[in-house]
């Protein structure tokens, strides 16, 4: 390992004061955005969770745009702020962890913020690890706008600290969550280094093109899928008084239809996926100077994905829109009372992971044209091939154990809970699931000696799934892990 | 004949025991299990959500092929018997291999294995025993344990660690079994079930997930059940006050909570639900007296009378004054009107029928109340009217027997060994030799193998080879003096 390291000194021989007015940005806005926050907090405490999390957004953003700062221009300089951003955003974030914990007297495990933080506070410390020990500095572009994705997603998710329903107070939660927490931190480090073997395994740009403009479009189809009526984007209502979700009687949540934004969503799907079809077309058609138009393709996607994301900052935060289901008999008792006259509130809170999914695919764009731009420069700042496959198959086989564990514990959990270890519920199976798609991972690559591109395709198939199992599951097939 | 058979035999079982069956089964339960949880399961939906959700010819295929129940289907428990089928033909196929690497070694390096060996260092010598003695110390302060290998008179050294982590895989796949064994013998002689219980009540049968019901060989009593809230109003805790009677006398007394169940036999019960019952248990009530015309057909009520208001317990008979006692002779939760004769529709709390005996005066009058409807049927000297009903409070236990779990845990625990000996316990292997440099002269050639974490190995060979090299360097000289002493 410490080769590596040295070689990586080798090979940028930059001069010392390059990019500083890069730095000075990135560090102006930080201290500015610093400043700002300070201002906003005009009473009460300074050192309050809210506050620290905020604190440990801004400087996840600030290693964000230095890390790509670092993969555009390969300034090493900034990849050196850049640790040094993460690391005092970790420091914030194990602030605001440990502030939740003497609180709430119990590990910050119980919902899906409290398991965000945790997961944020995993990665960041895996990032600085494999930063130091192996000198993969570029990982932290991918897992620090990871970081920020999930931070900018607990802002928005109520983050009040409730006590734990009975089935969730026992020893075996901190054990299980802690495990999984683990796990997905290290299925996440498994994905970055795939992805970074593709790029230095010379895998062709406009494959990882296709993969970025295939995966966004894929997010923006599944919430038209989901969402899309007649014209209108649905929502969740939310209700400003009690900070949650508006839920009507029997605990279905009120969905408002925010008019003409539906088609704009549309448009953003078919405009995502046109890098993609010209890329089948190119292929089909072997027509090279297509895949020129296709990277024009993604400025346009990138432009209208930034422009989908203001649209709907300004239209869902905040305003009244009509019911998505005036028949609902609750929803017309609602509509007699004078306040909702001119319909139903809503705010961003309201629908984190549209947002999420929305910032996500915006990173993916932008991280695509990194590696368009500097494709060479970065491939320079890589460890070699040989050792990102390595240390994607490392992270896996400590991945492995801990998703086994995970399993196990959560099964023993439920059995001294709900007296069954197993019960197919939505969550458990996809756990399974992903345990199977690891384990055949390993298979390929033990018994039919898989190496290189088939195994990283593999590794990303497998947080690919992972993620389904964290986000997806919870939001689109509810179960038994309704609390989380 | 019998040799064709053997083959045939043998080919099929590699076919089974091949890694591509092996991922080929498991794609196959992967997918199969994605698709139900994409699919509503009727297990765990109502069947009303069930055919609102599909239209009824999709309802009846996704029925047919059983996709509405897939992890109870005979063709998903036959592809979990087909992964497990494949993993013993895999491990049968594997085996000889396997032990003839861990029973018979290999100590003694060949020139065709020196020539191949990645990680191998020599260094010249003058006299094959000192160097081979001096190889062992330093081997053995290395912490690796050399032993003399002696072929056609000539030593070297072998020296190994954690030779058994070759059969880590056996492991892990045993395991997998043993969970497996596990969940077919819960499928085959375990049951799960729920039973509701209010205080007081004794019950031996538990309603299985399947509408059948199981006699249990004891009888359960609930003596008390109750929720404790946080400060916001949600609930805290829940707890049962549970009593085993088996044959007849009290066997076990425990209190149960959410994470601690009782155990009697094997049968687990869990709290896992609270709430009111329909069962009234006492009510606060009102009697106004009233007059009852000679021919019954119309009551008044007495005006400047006062109200007597007392409490009700649905099990005793209360007293409204010195003269008049009453008392709940039924309690229907849910009543129609047939033929002028009451009748229980059902035992949810939609439209209450209570008869009381109220006693005046020796006298015995039947009185009906039907609150919901504002109705009554009295004759007797006092108008009754219910303000208040408190309902007993149940307590939901899910009740489970599995009898093999021990086999589910003790593969969990397995599994967790034969994970960390396959991932992080190295097979390791050094050789020393004296050998000829092909120039007349002797080097001692030092070699070594590792299973896995290569590059980690690469730096402790580095180490191992310094420590021998110091080693020969400190002993060499005097084996020269020695042997040229000794001419």
């Amino acid at each position: 390992m410490g080769t590596q390291a040295t070689r990586m000194k080798m090979e940028e021989p930059q001069s010392v004061s390059q990019g500083t007015p890069f730095l000075l940005v990135v560090g102006l806005s930080t201290v500015f955005a610093l400043l700002l926050a300070l201002m906003n907090v005009k009473s009460g405490p300074l050192f309050t969770e809210g506050n620290m999390l905020f604190a440990t957004l801004i400087f996840y953003s600030a290693a964000s745009a230095l890390y790509i700062g670092f993969g555009v221009t390969g300034t090493a300089r900034f990849a050196k702020f850049a640790s040094a951003a993460l690391a005092l955003g970790f420091v914030m974030n194990t602030l605001a962890a440990g502030h939740r914990w003497s609180v709430a007297g119990r590990p910050p495990f119980a919902s899906i913020y409290e398991m965000l933080l945790s997961f944020v506070w995993t990665v960041a410390l895996l990032t600085l690890v494999t930063e130091r020990k192996y000198g993969v500095k570029l990982i932290g572009s991918v897992t620090a706008p990871l970081a920020v994705v999930s931070v900018t997603l607990m802002q928005l998710l109520n983050s009040d600290v409730r006590p734990l329903v009975p089935a969730l107070q026992s020893t075996w939660l901190h054990i299980h969550v802690t495990l999984a927490m683990l796990a997905y931190a290290a299925c996440a480090m498994s994905f970055a280094t795939a992805l970074m073997f593709l790029i230095k395994d010379n895998i062709k740009s406009e494959t990882l093109l296709a993969l970025t403009s295939g995966s966004t479009s894929l997010i923006y189809a599944a919430i038209v899928a989901t969402r899309f009526d007649g014209g209108a984007l649905s929502v969740v209502g939310w209700d400003a008084e009690n900070k949650q979700d508006a839920i009507l009687q029997g605990g279905a949540r009120l969905f408002v239809n925010i008019p003409e934004l539906g088609w704009l969503f549309v448009l953003a799907t078919l405009i995502t996926a046109a890098p993609v079809v010209l890329y089948f077309v190119a292929k089909v058609q072997n027509k090279d100077n297509l895949l020129g138009v296709a990277n024009t393709a993604i400025f346009i996607s990138l432009a209208v994905q930034v422009l989908t994301l203001a649209a709907f900052f300004l239209r869902a935060n905040g305003g009244a829109y009509p019911p998505a289901d005036p028949l609902n008999s609750t929803v017309m008792e609602m509509m007699q009372n004078p306040a909702f006259r001119n319909g139903f509130p809503t705010a961003l809170p309201a629908s984190p992971f549209i947002l999420s999914g929305m910032l996500s695919g915006i990173f993916a764009s932008l991280l695509y044209l990194m590696l368009h731009w500097r494709r060479t420069g970065l491939e320079n700042l890589l460890p070699s091939a040989d050792t990102l496959d390595r240390v994607t198959y490392k992270t896996i086989c400590v991945a492995f154990p801990l998703l086994t564990l995970m399993i196990a514990s959560g099964a023993y959990w439920a059995n001294q809970a709900w007296g069954t270890y197993w019960q197919w519920d939505p969550k458990e199976t996809w756990a399974a699931i992903t345990w199977l798609v690891y384990a055949g991972y390993l298979h390929m690559r033990l018994t039919r000696g898989w190496r290189g591109r088939r195994a990283a395709y593999f590794a990303i198939l497998g947080f690919a799934v992972v993620m389904f199992t964290f986000f997806g599951v919870t939001y689109l097939l509810p179960g038994l892990h309704a609390y989380a | 004949m019998a040799g064709t058979n053997r083959s045939t035999a043998k080919s099929l079982m590699s076919t089974i025991g091949s890694v591509k069956t092996g991922v080929i089964l498991l794609i196959a339960v992967g997918v199969v299990a994605a698709a139900g949880t994409v699919i509503l399961q009727r297990p765990m939906t109502e069947p009303e959500q069930m055919e609102r959700a599909y239209s009824p010819q999709v309802l009846r295929v996704l029925d047919a092929v059983g996709l509405t129940d897939v992890y109870h289907t005979w063709w998903f428990i036959a592809l979990l018997l087909a992964v497990a089928v494949s993993i013993v033909a895999a491990s049968i196929e594997r085996w000889p291999n396997a032990w003839r690497f861990y029973a018979r070694p290999y100590r003694r390096p060949e020139p065709h294995f020196r020539a191949a060996t990645k990680n191998k260092v020599e260094f010249p010598i003058i006299d094959p025993d000192t160097a081979i003695a001096a190889a062992e110390r330093a081997l053995r302060r290395q912490g690796l344990k050399p032993q003399r290998v002696i072929e056609n008179e000539e030593v070297s050294l072998y020296a190994e660690k954690s030779r058994f982590s070759v059969f880590a895989v056996y492991i892990v796949h045993a395991s997998l079994l043993l969970i497996f064994l596990g969940g077919i013998i819960d499928g085959v002689w375990g049951y799960k079930g729920y039973i509701r219980m209010t205080p007081g009540q004794e019950l031996n049968t538990v309603d299985l997930r399947d509408k059948r019901q199981h006699t249990l060989p004891f009888t359960l009593r609930c003596d008390g059940t109750g929720q404790e809230n946080h400060p916001d109003g949600t609930p805290k805790r829940w707890w049962s006050k549970m009593v085993v009677l088996d044959s007849g006398k009290e066997t076990l007394n425990k209190t149960i909570e959410v994470n601690d169940p009782l155990t009697y036999k094997g049968v687990r019960f869990f709290q896992s639900s609270f709430g009111r019952s329909d069962e009234v248990i006492a009510m606060e009530m009102d009697a106004i007296p009233q007059t009852v015309s000679a021919d019954k057909s119309e009551v008044a009520q007495i005006p400047g009378a006062e109200h007597v208001h007392f409490r009700l317990d649905t099990k005793k008979t209360a007293q409204i004054d010195a003269d008049t006692t009453i008392r709940l002779l039924q309690f229907i939760p849910d009543f129609f009107v047939q033929d002028g004769q009451i009748f229980r529709r059902s035992n949810n709390l939609v439209n209450p029928a209570l008869e009381f005996a109220v006693v005046s005066k020796g006298q015995e009058y039947k009185v009906w109340l039907f609150p919901n409807a504002g109705q009554s049927h009295n004759q007797s000297p006092f108008a009754l009217d219910i303000r208040d009903a408190e309902f007993a409070n149940y307590t939901g236990l899910q009740v489970a027997y599995e009898p093999g779990q021990w086999a589910v845990w003790a593969g969990c625990i397995l599994m967790g060994l034969g994970l960390f000996v396959a991932f992080y316990m190295v097979h390791v292997r050094v050789w020393a030799q004296t050998v000829a440099d092909g120039k007349g002269g002797l080097v001692l050639w030092v070699g070594a193998a590792a299973n896995k974490n290569r590059e980690m190995f690469e730096q402790r060979f580095k180490e191992v080879t310094q420590e021998i090299e110091k080693e020969l360097k400190s002993s060499q000289p005097q084996a020269t003096a020695s042997a040229a002493a000794g001419k």
